[in-house]
């Protein structure tokens, strides 16, 4: 079985296992095996990266040594530690005097970057590294007459020239994804738009103004459940739907890919963690074919 | 014909030209599309990415670095992704503050974080709990999650981060 480094970044072990869970469980279905990295920080993203370049070039850029060193890919699940590890890997990749410079900080524990391991995000793996034949072949419970809507995340898409994921104008690779499962996947006004979470830092009632329009947009046209590839994204967008000024009855499911996914490849429930996901995904799984797993 | 084009620069734009990601500030031509695109500014009514690009190309340097505005950019990138000229307020206003925190001017908000990383290594150190590690017990995940914490205080001294401002 392939094996790739999953770095899960600072949320998701925390606030979004499920995700962590269901990512492990779907890629293993589908062979590849995610194994988790340890011994390494936070990649640095919005707070070091905005006050420090240094700083933030030599976090993101021991978690990619300790990956050389292991000699194994990254799979990143969120879009901000995506990020930080692309944009890094291209500084340190065009950059000598960076380079030499992150490398004489990282000498002292015996770490070295030279640009060897590649970083994945999680759609990549999907649908480049495993491929959509490879998945629709093991769906074994398709979803029927589901309406899903694909929330893409802006750091995961943005910017295609260092990140290479999707197009960042019309991107389909969830899209699609939901498709292979047997949903309709329908567009919305603002897909491509932010979902408010790094506003969260500075200004949180702006933030989730930011979150509800794209919930209230996707709600508008009829979704029976927002997907993510991020659990920044994930949160943000679930959150928003428990503000008071949002209308309780129009809330709709979040789910991060994998757990969708998770399901109609016949994956047990219970490595899903279904039950933690804040707005009930009952109906959802009702969707399954032959119902619920 | 005088083919020159007029473009409004500054020392301050100069300045922040020098710094990797602000080159492309002179580039800017004004005509909004990143203020028109921008999810933050639907719902602020302070912030405008090309009104604060006019200022940075205006020369205003104490205004723009002691504001709070650059630091509301989502660095969502759609402005970018529609600019004609290729300029990126993100980049542009990620370089307004790192010179900004060489000054010492860094929101209260971010100055938290910043400090709970060096300590922790890592953001959520506080808020995992019993409730998180039974909840990742249930799901088969390890409940150690061995996050290094050392290494943020090794390079401490490369992060500038006044205590008050």
């Amino acid at each position: 079985m392939r094996e790739i480094l999953l770095y899960t970044g600072c949320t998701t072990p925390v606030r979004l296992p499920a995700y962590e869970a269901a990512t492990i469980a779907v890629l293993e279905k589908l062979g590849v095996k995610a194994r988790e990295m340890t011994d390494v920080t936070c990649c640095g993203a919005q707070y070091i990266e905005s006050i420090s370049p240094t700083a933030f070039a030599a976090m993101s850029g021991r978690i990619l040594a300790v990956a050389e060193k292991e000699g194994l890919d990254i799979l990143a699940i969120c879009g901000a530690c995506s990020g930080s590890l692309k944009i890094t890997k291209h500084e340190l990749d065009h950059d000598k005097q960076l380079r030499d410079e992150i490398n004489d900080i990282l000498a002292d524990e015996g770490l070295k970057y030279t640009g060897k391991v590649r970083v994945r995000h999680l759609l990549q793996v999907l649908a480049e590294d495993i491929g959509y034949e490879t998945i629709e072949r093991a769906i074994v419970k398709p979803y029927t007459g589901l309406k899903v809507s694909a929330h893409y995340g802006c750091h995961v898409t943005r910017p295609f020239d260092i990140v290479q994921v999707d197009d960042p104008e019309n991107p389909t690779i969830l899209d699609r994804l939901a498709e292979i499962a047997g949903a309709e996947a329908v567009d919305y006004a603002g897909k491509t738009r932010c979902c408010g979470g790094p506003m969260l830092a500075m200004d949180e009632s702006l933030a989730t103004k930011i979150g509800q329009e794209k919930v209230n947009n996707i709600a508008d046209v009829g979704a029976d459940v927002i997907l993510t590839a991020c659990e920044f994204c994930d949160i943000q967008l679930t959150q928003v739907q428990f503000d008071d000024n949002f209308d309780a009855s129009r809330r709709i499911p979040v789910m991060p890919i994998t757990q969708f996914l998770g399901p109609a490849l016949g994956i047990d429930e219970e490595r899903l963690g279904f039950s933690l996901n804040r707005i009930d995904p009952q109906e959802v799984l009702a969707a399954l074919q032959g119902g619920q797993a | 014909m005088n083919e020159t084009v007029y473009t409004p620069t500054s020392s301050f734009a100069e300045e922040l030209a020098a710094i990797p990601g602000g080159e492309a500030v002179n580039k800017c031509i004004q005509c909004g599309i990143c203020t028109a695109s921008c999810a933050v500014a639907r719902y602020s009514d302070e912030y405008r990415p090309r009104q604060l690009i006019q200022k940075i190309l205006l020369g205003e340097r104490e205004e723009v670095l002691k504001s709070t505005l650059p630091w509301l950019c989502m660095t969502c990138r759609l402005c970018e992704e529609r600019c004609q000229e290729g300029v990126s307020p993100a980049e542009i206003f990620h370089a307004v503050r790192i010179l900004a925190a060489r000054e010492g001017h860094v929101p209260q908000s971010f100055r938290h974080v910043v400090s709970a990383l060096i300590r922790d290594g890592w953001l959520l150190n506080d808020s995992y709990t019993d409730f998180e590690e039974d909840d990742r017990e249930d799901l088969g995940l390890n409940t150690e999650l061995g996050w290094n914490n050392e290494f943020l205080k090794r390079i401490k001294k490369l992060i500038p981060l006044e205590e008050s401002e």
